[in-house]
């Protein structure tokens, strides 16, 4: 099963894409994608509902968040009431410490993004700041990455045994499905994706180089 | 001060108004420089004939700025303007445009840590019926 873990929708301020359209597109291009995860900035939308879609078009539409961090930006999936109260997700100081360890108490799963690219990934300020335990996974094929900022996360990767995702940080329709994940299992909702990241049972791809 | 002190303080109560009335010209002349083509858009004599749908994007009040808002202006740039079109604007309207501040809010990205402002226009014809409301976000940006 793949799935785009990694996409903002006009929920976003800086996302230009409905989540409607995306489903077409995915329809119109073939994308072998199976669903996406709407991971809007600095908050978790708790309000919209996109079962019809799912319905009508076939895909697995979920719900995640991507907060922001002393590292960098960290991708959260099975955000549920206890991690809102615990964080607070429309901060930009949050402590990736604490964004680890309230996703796991709470029963979800952090994921640094991009953490290749400069500023907002967490490779740099690993340098700097010095490790952070907790960390298990990392997006390593992020559609929005410059030349280098992928390979350096997959160096990471490497170098410290993370799981790897892959997501097209698409922010625009044309954008989504670049990166992917794919799951060895099949997965219906949030709870099975959380559970499936907790497996390890999944790899970054490129879907389109199936 | 940060984002959230500086919202408590000067965002959600209007801080300028301006009145304008719409006439023909105005309209035909910014539908064609959007490269508009239906008559709607730019012919006065067509029946339904009314502004294009972003021309409220063009009407800018006496201040970007609350009095006394704390941000260097030299640092900012334009981050964009969206429009919400709730009713069409006409030929004749004695429209009012009301600003205030929308949201202010952080966040960071590849350049580093960014304030963000959103004013807000507001604008209603001489019977109060709310056009639109267009948003105008203003960006200020960490320098290194």
């Amino acid at each position: 099963m793949i799935l785009d873990l990694h996409t903002h929708s006009i929920a976003s301020d800086d996302g230009r894409a409905k989540v409607e359209n995306y489903c077409q597109w995915i329809q119109r291009k073939s994308l072998p994608l199976d669903g996406f995860v709407l991971t809007e900035h600095r908050q978790f939308d708790d309000v919209s509902d996109y079962r019809l879609l799912e319905d009508q078009f076939g895909l697995l539409i979920l719900k995640a968040s991507e907060v922001e961090t002393e590292y960098g930006h960290v991708l959260v999936y099975g955000v549920n009431d206890d991690l809102r109260a615990a964080l607070d997700f429309a901060r930009i100081d949050n402590r990736l410490a604490t964004v680890l360890e309230e996703s796991k108490r709470c029963g979800a799963v952090a994921v640094p993004c991009h953490p290749g690219r400069p500023k907002v990934g967490m490779c740099a300020h690993w340098e700097i700041l010095g490790p952070v335990e907790g960390v298990h996974t990392v997006e390593t094929l992020n559609g929005g990455s410059r030349e280098g900022e992928n390979e350096q996360a997959l160096q990471y990767a490497e170098r410290y045994g993370w799981n790897r995702i892959g997501g097209s940080d698409s922010h625009i329709v044309s954008h989504i499905g670049r990166y992917a994940t794919r799951f060895e299992d099949k997965l219906e909702n949030i709870d099975d994706l959380v559970a499936a990241l907790e497996s390890g049972r999944f790899d970054a791809i490129q879907p389109q180089a199936i | 001060m940060n984002a959230q002190e500086l919202k408590v303080r000067f965002a959600g109560h209007v801080f300028d108004k301006i009145d304008l009335e719409v006439e023909s010209d105005s309209l035909v002349g910014f539908a064609k420089a959007c490269g508009e083509t239906q008559p709607k858009f730019t012919d006065p004599s067509h029946p339904d004939f009314q502004a294009v749908p972003n021309y409220p994007t063009r009407i800018h009040g006496t201040r970007g700025l609350p009095k006394d808002f704390p941000v260097e202006m030299h640092r900012c740039f334009d981050a964009g303007k969206s429009v919400e079109i709730h009713a069409a604007v006409r030929p004749g309207d004695k429209i009012q445009g009301r600003s205030e501040i929308a949201d202010i809010y952080e966040k960071t990205g590849r350049s580093g840590k960014m304030l963000f402002i959103v004013h807000r226009m507001n604008f209603y014809n001489q019977q109060d019926t709310h056009l639109a409301t267009v948003d105008w976000r203003l960006v200020q940006r960490e320098f290194d």
